[in-house]
């Protein structure tokens, strides 16, 4: 496979050995290899543990395991960094390049630092040929430097773990700083949110995604939280024409001539009622039009949820820019399923079980706006865990629309995690009467509560460090669904 | 009954969860039958503040500070005037910070604030961020005690803000810091009272976690119309996640 000439554009200098890499990178490289192989002995997840000690000998360590792949390309933003990561992996692989990348979610600079010294063989020569990393906005300052993307792609800017990054305007400072740095380095940006766009000000390589047309404007979402209502160059109110979610939408500055730059790809015709189904564009910028040697991607896939459609436009057009066929995206998506608690489908006690990440408001708000609309009665399981890595501040809780929950379809709320009493009480003022709120914080505990609920559906929603338990519980205490795309069914495994 | 609420700047002034305080508050009415009408004051808007019963102002961005000012000096004679005829008033986080005497800024320049509060901040690169616990004041326990608040003598939240804000001579505070940083890491204290106006840095919403708090100020925005005592509610959900926060900080 590695003589065969890569499909997607290798253009990079490779430095395959050719660096001289010094003591210090080799001492790191196997200390590095060491603490993975231990963590194999002990059963630990290793995503980190071995970039941290390999970092700690060597601080240049990620220059030089990024200098040996041909293609690099990096996705931050707030939310849907995962899914398009992995997606855009996923796409790579089907078109035959070999791939590493950082899809277990360790987006710190050990993570990254870790997938790249496993994709090592015990030489030093990197197994793969591309690698896509996924990048904590906080720490774009550290890795992007270091491994030098030919492509970035920008998802969205959300408020998220304020007791970390504090303000989102020195977020997109540092990134925008960052890439200064990187004047070769392409941009894919997110058209529709203002913050993202903000980015790629003053820069020429930039290609921005879309998506066309009001959602359903006769909703309006007054419960909303929306972030960037001012311009990025002259601080003046923006204007929206619509709005997707959150800040997404169509804007315009009032004052100067900042606008929603027109995408270059853009979805079209989205069928979000079930399974998503929607129409990619490539769109020829400077007349607008529809560029007729390239047409148009009909895109299937087993994702559900609105904002699953900007995941995948993003990952389609990242996969479009680096040279993928086409005809190779259109027929891998609807065998792709999704990452652990991304929606992800298990049967508890006998009862269809839906798995989520929540982290913020707007990721909240969109994944209920997902599941209610299914049929039947619902029981709720809340877990909200105060550990760094979900974000030691909970009160993005009051700015998420749980006012939704209020609802009689569903008939309980258990609330578990180290702060479950403070999601009670955030449910109570939601409206919810208290005789359907229960506290539980322990995990096991919390779902035995849920799986004595006599309803159609069970929905997990769950912060970051409480994730991973209820996923594994629920592999031993129910099943694990992966959807046969082909037959439109889903199969035990 | 009904009250008139203001919520100042809801569209630049909306981080943190603060927006949560006005719903606690408006929840807590109704349940005792009282309506509220909320006003939405956003930048540029003069508002009439000699009618409001209740006004609100929260946290936000450090980079929006010279923005809101800007628009905050307009009005804030008569947000003063309104506080010196008894309206009651919360501001939390940089909310707090604007309505001292004056803000300054990194660079030594000196911004006036809308003076509500006998307090003033010098910004830096120092920030602080975690859970809080303060005792209440005296006064303030007294004050609760009032409002029908049984045996709580603490406050709690999350604070996250830079600078240091530091009272001046007749500057009260809220309370005393038992675990966390407050008004500047420094004195000891945590936001400031004036009358029946209050500032704080207690994010979480502060009334969501001190449901007593809530209850006092919504018995001060009532008391002008006229004397009464609030009926007691059912806060145990409340107190829970008050006493399981305070454990963990002692």
């Amino acid at each position: 496979m590695k003589s065969k000439k890569s499909i997607v554009l290798g253009e990079r200098v490779v430095n395959k050995n050719s660096i001289n890499k010094g003591f210090r990178f080799w001492l790191a490289f196997y200390a590095g290899r060491f603490s993975a192989f231990l963590c194999r002995l002990f059963r630990l997840s290793g995503t980190s543990l071995p970039g941290v000690v390999a970092l700690k000998l060597c601080p240049q360590l990620l220059f030089y395991l990024g200098s040996a792949y041909e293609k690099v390309i990096a996705v931050t933003g707030t939310n849907g960094k995962t899914t398009t990561t992995n997606l855009i992996s996923y796409y790579l692989q089907q078109a035959g390049e070999t791939v590493v990348g950082n899809g277990e979610g360790a987006n710190m600079i050990s993570g990254v630092a870790t997938a790249l010294i496993k994709d090592c063989n015990l030489l030093g020569t990197a197994q793969s040929r591309t690698v896509v990393l996924e990048v904590d906005e906080g720490s774009v300052g550290k890795i992007l430097p270091a491994v030098k993307p030919d492509l970035i792609v920008v998802t969205n800017y959300f408020r998220d773990q304020l007791d970390r990054y504090s303000e989102l305007d020195q977020i997109i400072t540092l990134l925008r700083k960052t890439i200064d740095g990187l004047p070769e380095t392409e941009l894919l940006l997110n058209a529709d949110d203002p913050l993202a766009v903000a980015v790629g000000r003053g820069r020429s390589a930039v290609r921005y995604y879309g998506v066309k047309g009001e959602r359903d404007c006769k909703e309006v979402e007054e419960n909303e939280i929306r972030e960037g209502g001012f311009c990025p160059d002259c601080g003046e109110l923006l204007a929206y024409n619509y709005y997707h979610y959150g800040q997404l939408g169509d804007y315009r500055c009032t004052k100067c001539s900042f606008k929603r730059p027109e995408p270059d790809f853009v979805a079209l015709d989205v069928d979000d009622s079930d399974l998503l189904h929607f129409s990619l564009y490539l769109q020829n910028k400077n007349t607008g039009e529809q560029e007729p040697q390239k047409g148009s991607l009909d895109l299937h896939s087993q994702l559900r949820g609105f904002y699953n459609v900007y995941n995948i436009l993003a990952a389609s057009a990242a996969a479009v820019i680096i040279g993928i066929p086409q005809q190779i995206i259109e027929a891998s998506l609807p065998d792709y399923s999704t990452a652990t608690g991304r929606l992800e489908q298990f049967i508890y006690q006998g009862r269809p079980c839906t798995l989520a990440l929540i982290k913020n408001p707007i990721g909240v708000n969109e994944v209920i706006k997902t599941i209610l609309p299914q049929e039947g009665k619902k029981a709720f399981l809340i877990a909200i865990n105060d550990l760094a890595g979900d974000g030691k501040d909970v009160s993005w809780l009051w700015d998420a629309d749980f006012e939704k929950l209020n609802q009689s379809m569903i008939s309980k709320v258990v609330c578990s995690g180290r702060r479950a009493a403070e999601m009670a009480v955030r449910l109570k003022y939601a409206g919810l009467v208290t005789s359907k709120i229960v506290i539980e914080p322990g995990c096991r505990e919390s779902l035995e509560v849920l799986g004595l609920q006599k309803v159609d559906q069970y929905y997990i929603l769950a912060s970051y460090t409480s994730l991973f338990n209820y996923a594994k519980l629920l592999r031993k205490m129910g099943k694990a669904v992966v959807n046969d795309a082909a037959q439109g069914l889903p199969s035990l495994s | 009954m009904r009250l008139r609420v203001c919520h100042l700047y809801p569209d630049v002034l909306n981080l943190y969860g603060d927006r949560g305080n006005l719903l606690v508050f408006q929840r807590r009415a109704q349940w005792r039958g009282i309506e509220l009408d909320v006003d939405q004051i956003m930048l540029g808007d003069k508002g009439d503040f000699n009618s409001y019963d209740f006004i609100f102002i929260g946290g936000g961005s450090d980079s929006r500070r010279t923005l809101v000012l800007k628009n905050l000096e307009k009005i804030a004679p008569y947000i003063v005037d309104a506080v010196e005829k008894g309206a009651v008033l919360l501001a939390v986080g940089l909310g707090f910070q604007l309505l001292g005497r004056y803000i300054m800024a990194e660079d030594g320049t000196v911004i006036a604030g809308a003076g509500v509060f006998d307090a003033y901040t010098e910004m830096g690169s120092n920030r602080a961020v975690g859970d809080i616990l303060l005792e209440a004041t005296a006064d303030l326990q007294e004050e609760l005690k009032k409002a029908g608040n049984k045996d709580i003598t603490t406050l709690i939240g999350f604070e996250n803000h830079s600078g240091r804000t530091y009272l001046g001579e007749q500057g009260k505070p809220l309370g005393r810091v038992i675990k966390g940083e407050g008004n500047n890491s420094r004195d000891g204290t945590e936001g400031a009272c004036y009358k029946n106006a209050f500032g704080t840095f207690l994010h979480g919403p502060v009334l969501a976690k001190n449901p007593h708090f809530a209850d006092l100020l919504l018995l001060k925005a009532l008391s002008p119309q006229e004397e009464i005592s609030l009926d007691p509610l059912d806060d145990s959900l409340e107190i829970l996640a008050h006493n399981t926060m305070k454990k963990r900080l002692i």
